[in-house]
């Protein structure tokens, strides 16, 4: 029964994982860009959800859909206006616009709502399914961000703007040429990142308390995620993501949880030597 | 030439201004004492280093208003020299380095907690600059022999002998104890002293485990001390730790008679941000505003300093707080018994120092921490935190975490 409930948590942890890195890995994927805001996004998205659910009573998970709004159109503007005069620069280059833009709306944050742990009081209750614990908040999360990350796959599946985001991808002077505004798409990719970390935020300010010290904890994760199922790919996050939590969880229980970060990297290390596009990446994307 | 000319007039009559500056700011120099304070205020001590920096600007405007401290006769204003280290310990080393050399600071303040204490006071000792530590209660701190370091919390041991005294007497039930510690300096060295403290008295350790700095998500362990169902939990880390611990443990319905979280209710926002699910936890503080004293000095009371706190910022001061001040004043009533701002002479005033203060009475013993004082076991009764411990203040008794 103790077996089932750690798989358990890893499962509902995944979810959660895969929902913080798939805009991240989608980012990476498409635009070559490193995005360090990452991890800051979804704090803001946390912080934007409680504060709605604080002073305006609106349940966290219906705040989720203006607060992805907001961080959308603030991923766009970020990448239309400063991203994209850099866009095509080595990696590097654009890493550290990335890291400079994320020291400004990490102090931002950290001076308007001070970096006192602060959490929406939404205790749901939890499911008890012959011994295996659920928290509800959780298992609601979870399908949230499950649901989040496969409206996002139909959307690269069939959506006009989907498609010129996976031809842009593919090849960029092609795209170009086909007559995709290839600096729109950028945004809107970048836009639609910010929007998952967003979400995402909204997800993890139930989950989790919200304060801007854990930034970089997500930041971390996500990297590894992409590296664990692949990067540029919704299934690839999912897989990562579900993959990590199970990892963590299972590592947490049978050698202590000094040992269950570790595992993680330790498998990251791993599939980089043998398997450098990530369990489920294609190759050209690792 | 004739721009070069120009150029070198300016640069020889820049040079001979900053000379003349120099000069007539070195009288005013003498006039201030300078303290360094190296602060986390942004990263992941933040919130910590903040709470210092209130407590400072506090003392010092308090201090700087009745004239600055009395030195040999002679009152001198105080300077704060203020850096954010960003949480970064390598960072809290360059600063401490700059602050003593470049800006030549009479004395230092450490930064919030056992570990960047340690590496400031590093740094202190070689350069035989007196360092206060407002936050550091590890033995492992203390023991390595500085001269020049002293803290105004007392040792981890003391708070934790209080709180099993305590818990064994009113809840003689409470037997099987398992622990849950974050793998950092401070929250460690409390979860290995409860474990040998506990063993002592005879209580049961059922489980004895790490979590790490970057442990984003407590399942796991919870899930392992449920299996487990011990009588009293005890858990030690930070705020957001302890607040994501608390939560999970309602998620996985882990119950026990005794839940104790160091130093979770100590902070407002720990019972601000659990509501209901605060109830009932227990802990172990340095200070809390309810143990009232009367002390010599810039506040007199602990209520004036109480009150002063919530005029100013909206809400109760903590023990981060109150030992931030107190160890200003330390440093003061030191500087004024030695007459003189000679670190040596100041160093060994601090070392015969023996006062009571707003924050209870200061006296360090050999190893530079506040000695034995009865140290205050709280718990969240009724949405807040009520004292058990001392006896002779205390408000309540221990009621059931369940």
């Amino acid at each position: 029964m103790e077996y089932a409930q750690v798989i358990a948590n890893g499962l509902m942890l995944g979810a959660i994982y895969a929902c913080i890195a798939v805009g991240f890995s989608l980012v990476w994927g498409v635009l070559n860009v490193i995005n360090m805001m990452h991890g800051s996004f979804i704090i803001l998205g946390g912080y934007l959800t409680f504060f709605a659910w604080l002073h305006l009573k609106i349940n966290p998970f219906v705040a989720l859909v203006p607060v992805a709004a907001v961080l959308f159109a603030l991923g766009y503007l970020i990448q239309y206006t400063l991203i994209n005069r850099v866009v095509s620069r080595p990696v590097l280059t654009t890493l550290t616009l990335t890291f400079g833009l994320d020291m400004i709306l990490y102090n931002f944050m950290n001076l308007g709502f001070t970096a006192t742990p602060r959490r929406v009081l939404l205790d749901l209750g939890r499911l008890d399914l012959g011994g295996v614990i659920l928290p509800l908040d959780r298992v609601v999360a979870m399908f949230l961000a499950l649901a989040l990350t496969g409206i996002l796959f139909v959307v690269m599946r069939t959506s006009r703007t989907g498609r010129a985001i996976v031809a842009v991808r593919m090849d960029r002077d092609a795209a170009a040429l086909m007559g995709i505004r290839v600096n729109r798409v950028y945004a809107i990719t970048f836009g639609i990142g910010a929007l998952m970390a967003g979400a995402c935020g909204a997800l993890v300010s139930v989950v989790f308390p919200i304060t801007t010290s854990v930034t970089g904890l997500f930041l971390g994760k996500a990297f590894v995620i992409c590296v664990i199922g692949g990067l540029g790919s919704v299934p690839g996050a999912l897989v990562g993501g579900i993959a990590l939590g199970l990892i963590e969880s299972l590592a947490g229980y049978f050698f202590g949880p000094q040992s269950a970060i570790l595992a993680g990297f330790l498998i990251m290390l791993i599939l980089l030597v043998v398997r450098p596009t990530g369990l489920i990446g294609k190759k050209g994307y690792e | 030439m004739i721009f070069e000319s120009g150029m070198k007039r300016i640069a020889r009559f820049a040079a001979i201004a900053l000379l003349a500056a120099a000069w007539a700011a070195s009288p005013a120099m003498a006039q201030t004492i300078k303290i360094g304070a190296p602060l986390a205020l942004t990263g992941g001590l933040a919130d910590e280093g903040k709470k210092q920096q209130i407590a400072y600007d506090m003392w010092l405007k308090r201090v700087n208003a009745a004239g600055g401290i009395n030195v040999g006769g002679k009152r001198m204003k105080v300077e704060l020299v203020q850096y954010d280290y960003q949480t970064n310990e390598q960072r809290a080393q360059q600063l401490a380095e700059k602050l003593i050399v470049d800006d030549k600071v009479n004395f230092l303040l450490a930064p919030f907690g056992s570990g960047h204490t340690k590496v400031v006071a590093g740094v202190a000792e070689r350069y035989g600059v007196p360092v206060m530590a407002t936050s550091a209660s590890s033995d492992s701190i203390f023991n390595q022999g500085y001269k020049y370091l002293f803290g105004t919390l007392a040792p981890n041991s003391g708070s934790v002998e209080n709180l099993i005294t305590v818990i064994t007497k009113q809840m003689p039930s409470a037997r099987r104890i398992a622990i849950l510690g974050r793998e950092d300096v401070f929250p460690k060295a409390m979860a290995t002293v409860m474990n040998d403290a506990a063993k002592k008295v005879g209580l049961q350790v059922i489980s004895m485990e790490l979590y790490p700095v970057g442990a984003l998500d407590l399942s796991t362990p919870i899930s392992k001390i449920k299996a487990l169902a011990p009588d009293w939990i005890y858990i030690t880390g930070y705020s957001k730790d302890l607040v994501l611990a608390r939560k999970q443990m309602a998620d996985l319905g882990v119950k026990a008679p005794v839940i104790t979280m160091i130093t979770g209710p100590v902070y407002k926002e720990f019972i601000d941000s659990l509501g209901p699910l605060a109830e009932g936890v227990t802990s172990a503080s340095w200070w809390h505003h309810s143990a009232q004293y009367k002390g010599d000095d810039p506040w007199g009371t602990t209520k004036a300093f109480y009150d002063e706190f919530v005029a100013r910022e909206k809400s109760e001061p903590d023990y981060v707080h109150a030992a931030a001040a107190a160890a200003l004043v330390a440093l003061q009533k030191a500087i004024e018994k030695a007459g003189t701002l000679d670190k040596a002479k100041v160093r060994d005033a601090l070392a015969a120092l023996d006062i009571v203060t707003f924050y209870g009475p200061i006296k360090f013993s050999a190893n530079g921490m506040n000695g034995g004082r009865d140290l205050p076991i709280i718990q969240v009764q009724g949405g807040k935190p009520v004292l058990l411990y001392p006896e002779n203040i205390k408000q309540a008794n221990l009621k059931s975490a369940q």
